[in-house]
Formats: C-alpha cells, structure tokens, sequence
C-alpha cells in the first residue's frame, strides 16, 4: 500500500468512510476481545474449581477438559476467520477514507 | 547421528546466512529485512520464533508428568495470538518503523518514552533470553548424553547466533526460524501419525492407557496446579503477554503493510495450534510407551520425554530406526534453540541501537551506515552478555524467568500498547508510569514469591530456593495482581501528567488514530516517519 502523506490529520475526520470505519472498527475489536477472554478463562477457572465437571468422560475416554480444550484450538481458529472475513469491509472503508 | 544431524542443520543455517549477508547491507535490511519478507514467510518465521525448546520439550514433559494440567500451557500459547490478531498486528505495522518505542513515540510525542520503551523491551528479553540460554546448555547436555557439559553449550549456542543475526541480519534471522518451523512441524507431525497408528486412530484410546498406567486423575485438572488463582494468573500472563514480547512484535516490521501482517498472524495460528494440538498426543503418549520411570530416570523435569518418544515410535533402543528418530528429534530440538535465541537476540539489539543508541544518546543524528555499523556491535555485546549471564546462571532453577517475562510484557508493555491505542487523554506520563510500575510490581512479587523464596529441608542440595524464608507472596506468577496495577498506574500517570494543550493532545490521537485504522503514510517498505 504506498499513500502518500496527508496534509493536515484533522481533515480525515469528517470523512463519512472514516467515521464509520472507526465506530465499527472499534465496536468489532472490543467484542471479539471481550468475547474470547471470557470463553478461554472459562478453561482455568473451570480446571480451578470445578474438577469433577473437567474429568467427566464425554467420548469414550476423551475426557470434558480435553472437549474444552481443544474447543479452544477450533474457536481460535474460528474468530481468526472471521476477523479475517470482517477486515475486507474494513481495508474497504479504509481506502475509502484516505481518497 | 545425532551430532551428524546437528552439523547439518547448521551447516544448511550458516549457508542460509551467508547467502542472506548480501542483502544485510543496510540499518533497515538489518532491523526488519528491509520490511520485505512476504506474509506468508513471515508467519512461518513467527511460529518458529515463538515455539521454543520449552514448548518442545518442556511442554510434551509437563503431560506427561503430569497429563492433563500441562496442556493448559499449550491452550494459553497458542489463544495468545487472539490478542495479537484483533488489537496489536496491524496498528504497531502501521505505526512503528523498528520497534514498540516507535510506535509510542509516534503518538505521544515525547523522546523520554522511547528510553524507558527501550528498558521494557531489553528487560523482557533479557529475561526470556536468560532461561532460554540456560535451558539450552542443559538442554545440550541432556541431549548429547552429557558430552557436551553446559559451559560448552552455552558458548557454542551464543556464537552461532551472534554469527547468524551479525552476518545475515532480520533475513538470515527469518530464514533460520522457517527452517526450523519446518523441522519442527514435520517432526511433531510425523511422530503424531505414528503415535495414532498405534493407537488404532483413536485419542480415547490413548487416553485409556494413560489412565490404565496413572490413574483417572491423569485426564483432568489438579496434578499439577493446586491453587486456582496461580492457574488463572499464568493463564493471564500468557494470553495478554504474547502481545508484548519484543522478539514477536519486530517481526511485523518485516512486511510491508499492516495486511501483510493480519496475514502472517493467521498463518502462524494455523501452524501454532496445529504444533500445540499435537503435543497431546506426545504428551500422553510418551507416558504409555516410555513410561514415567524412564522419562524421569533420563531428566527429572521430564525434558527428554519427546526425544525418547521418538527413539522409542521408531523402532526402540538399540535399533537403527529408533537411533535415528532419537537423532533427528534432538537435532531438531537443537534447531529450536538456535531460532529462538537468534530471534531474542535481534529484538534487543535492534532496541539498543535504534531507541537507545539512535534515539537518545545520538538524538536521531546517526546515519543510516552508523547505525548499521552500531547495530552488529550491540548484537556482539548482546550475545556475549546473554553467554555470561548464562553460564553464571547455569545451575539455577530459571524455568521460572519466561513466566516472569510474560508477565511483564503483559503488565507493562500491554497497557501501554492499548492506553496508546484507544484512550484520547493518555499521555507520556501515564506511559512512563505504566512501563515502570508493571515491571516494578513484576520484579517485587517475584523477589517475593515462592519462586525464589521457600524452606527447603536440609537434605535438599539442588534447585535450593535463593532466600531461605517463608514467601510472602502466595503465587508463583505475579499477573492476576501486576497487569490490573500496571492499567491502574498507567491511567493514575496520565491523570498526574502535565497536560499539552487540548487541541494538540487530540490533534495527535486524530493523527494516529487515522494512521493505524487506514495505513495512510506508510510507505510500501518502511514507515515515513522516525
């Protein structure tokens, strides 16, 4: 991406692009993070005190700590794809702002 | 075998870095690879970078010491990258040039913060860097069964990475941590193949030996982590600190847009989870086919868990396939060392020349060639200060040291990052406040912990603590407590700090703000500014 720079920092501000571009970007970040660190501490704080509930078996020998753990691989993965598919707007918007 | 393995992959290394040498002609080509490692690339490189011979090694002993509780780690190493992905990546691409302090200095607008950015960025890694140092020389020892002793280790491991990270720079750097991601991948996933095959493809039914051979406690929480809170508190440091690791964020000045960057987080998500799922099923499965007695007989921290898997996945002791898997493994693990120490080495030495040394002591007058000259001077200085630090080092317990890096990063760097990010009034201040206060706190409920305080029965003459008194401190990993205090006192600095004119406190957000969500102003290889 080569832009070239911009002339005074005030201006962009009243890009309606912009605008939307912040507002949405900082709403999306905020409940994506929010989001995840509430889903993974349930991993230690499940492990901390509720250990019966972590052994219980689920599949086979495959016990509910496994389930939960690697739920946590496959929802890294997933948020990941979707940051990844909601940045496009984002790139788009971004354009849009500096023309 | 194994030392014939070993050679290779340096001699393929060191060939890499001389190749790289003809492009490490300049400060930048040196610092960032003159900011043209493709995404891809760069994900690969990020992957080797972060998973250590602690993750290898340590990690795939942990379960199988202690089954499920060490997999805990694994979650946290690779969830981590979440924080990396929404909120440092592409705003620190489009904000620094070189380092985090380019980045804060961007927006505040004041040279104090570089100094004390710089200090952050060299304590962390100096830390990280001391336990990597000295788990290689015991590491080394352990795997060549004790030829090479760790004060020829130590020497051997710091004189390869001043020659990769002097000669071929930020490109023979990258390159040396594909190879061996690569390695290391192609290690964990053929071992993984044959662990499922043994084991009729079924993960229940390893976890079925396993707990035939220890018990049902084996599959759940609390062999390890008895104290709640200290489980959370590392889970927290490790999920925040990812985000501030020195050695992790200069590889997004690699590439040449903030895109580039999401990029390279996915592709290093893909490999890092897939690299952690794994360790599972080493874990679990080293502790059915070696069994317990042999891993703690061979190291009591159950660091050659891995390496005898191996021996033993293909064909045994005494037989040619499994000399060769015991050979491989180990070659890669040295391998591991290498990339990691070569990558902590390149962050501090970048910190030191372009904060410290260009920044403040020059006051940004050094030329491109000057810097480029002071730049492989500090990486000499670096490595040798980490070999001494770590064969001073050698004979303590410093596994703890990459905990306590976590959580200063996650205490002090963090809270900047964010406060730098997001929050209008934040000022110099405040970021002042918060990158000493989070180390402080860090160092002091340390200095305090069980880490290094406790009574040991006199019997006890090895991995003794340092301060024979009862700790005053419950926790062995300070962040539940650090990272609130490091937030806490990087907003009480910014409401004590003199305060710039209304207008250009918000000018200077706008400008940011609209640099880090749009890219404007960066130019394709390295950002405009300094």
């Amino acid at each position: 991406m080569t832009v070239s720079r911009l002339p005074s920092a005030a201006a962009p501000t009243r890009n309606p692009a912009y605008a939307r571009l912040v507002t949405e970007r900082n709403r999306f970040t905020v409940l994506m993070t929010v989001t995840f660190l509430v889903l993974y501490l349930l991993l230690p704080i499940l492990a901390g005190y509720n250990k019966p509930l972590m052994a219980t078996k689920v599949f086979g020998n495959v016990t509910f700590g496994y389930v939960l753990a690697f739920a946590q691989f496959i929802m890294g993965w997933v948020m990941a794809a979707v940051y990844v598919f909601k940045a496009r707007t984002f790139d788009r918007l971004a354009q849009e702002a500096v023309q | 075998m194994t030392f014939l393995l070993s050679a290779l992959i340096v001699a393929l290394t060191l060939a890499v870095t001389f190749w790289a040498s003809r492009r490490n002609t300049s400060a930048s080509d040196f610092y960032v690879a003159g900011g043209r490692i493709s995404a891809g690339q760069n994900g690969v490189a990020i992957a080797g970078d972060y998973m250590s011979a602690a993750s290898f090694l340590g990690i795939t002993g942990l379960i199988a010491l202690n089954g499920y509780d060490g997999f805990m780690y694994s979650v946290g190493f690779f969830i981590a990258y979440l924080t990396v992905l929404f909120i440092v990546a592409e705003p620190l691409r489009n904000l620094g040039k070189y380092t985090l302090a380019d980045m804060l200095v961007y927006r505040l607008k004041d040279p104090r913060v570089r100094t004390y950015a710089a200090v952050s960025t060299i304590v962390v890694s100096a830390f990280y860097m001391i336990a990597q140092v000295v788990g290689a020389g015991s590491l080394i020892s352990l795997l060549s069964g004790g030829a090479l002793t760790p004060s020829v280790a130590i020497p051997l491991v710091g004189v390869l990475m001043i020659i990769y990270v002097v000669v071929g720079g930020m490109l023979a750097t990258t390159w040396v941590q594909i190879i061996k991601a690569v390695l290391l991948m192609f290690a964990t996933g053929l071992m993984t193949v044959l662990i499922l095959n043994r084991f009729g493809w079924s993960f229940s039914s390893l976890l079925g030996a396993a707990e035939r051979l220890n018990g049902a406690s084996f599959l759940g929480a609390g062999v390890k982590y008895t104290n709640p809170i200290d489980l959370i508190s590392l889970c927290l440091a490790l999920v925040l600190g990812t985000a501030g690791l020195p050695h992790i964020l200069v590889r997004f000045y690699t590439v040449p847009t903030a895109q580039d960057a999401r990029k390279s987080v996915v592709w290093a998500m893909v490999l890092i989870g897939a690299f952690y799922v794994m360790t599972a099923f080493m874990g679990n499965a080293a502790n059915v086919l070696v069994g317990r007695e042999a891993i703690v007989t061979a190291n009591a921290a159950g660091n050659m868990a891995a390496p005898l898997l191996a021996q033993e996945l293909f064909g045994g002791a005494g037989t040619l396939g499994g000399e060769f898997g015991l050979a491989f493994v180990t070659a890669v693990a040295f391998a591991t060392i290498l990339a990691v120490v070569a990558g902590l080495t390149i962050a501090a030495s970048t910190s030191f020349t372009h904060d410290i040394y260009k920044g403040v002591i020059r006051k940004g007058q050094a030329t491109e060639r000057e810097e480029f000259r002071v730049a492989r001077l500090a990486t000499v200085a670096v490595g040798v200060i980490a070999i001494l630090l770590g064969l001073a080092a050698q004979t303590q317990n410093v596994a703890f040291l990459v905990a306590l890096a976590f959580a200063i990063a996650a205490s002090s760097n963090l809270p900047v990052i964010l406060f730098t990010l997001f929050w209008r009034k934040f000022n110099a201040t405040g970021a002042i406040w918060g990158i000493v206060g989070g180390i402080l706190t860090c160092l002091a409920l340390i200095a305090v912990s069980p880490n290094i305080r406790g009574i040991d029965p006199p019997e006890k003459t090895t991995g003794r603590h340092l301060v024979q008194a009862a700790p005053l401190f419950p926790l062995e990993n300070p962040g539940i407590v650090s990272i609130p205090v490091g937030f806490a006192l990087a907003a009480i600095g910014t409401l004590l700090g003199a305060r710039r004119r209304r207008e250009e406190e918000d000018q200077a957000f706008e400008e940011m703000q609209f640099r880090a969500y749009t890219g404007a102003g960066v130019d394709g290889t390295v950002a405009a500014h300094d």
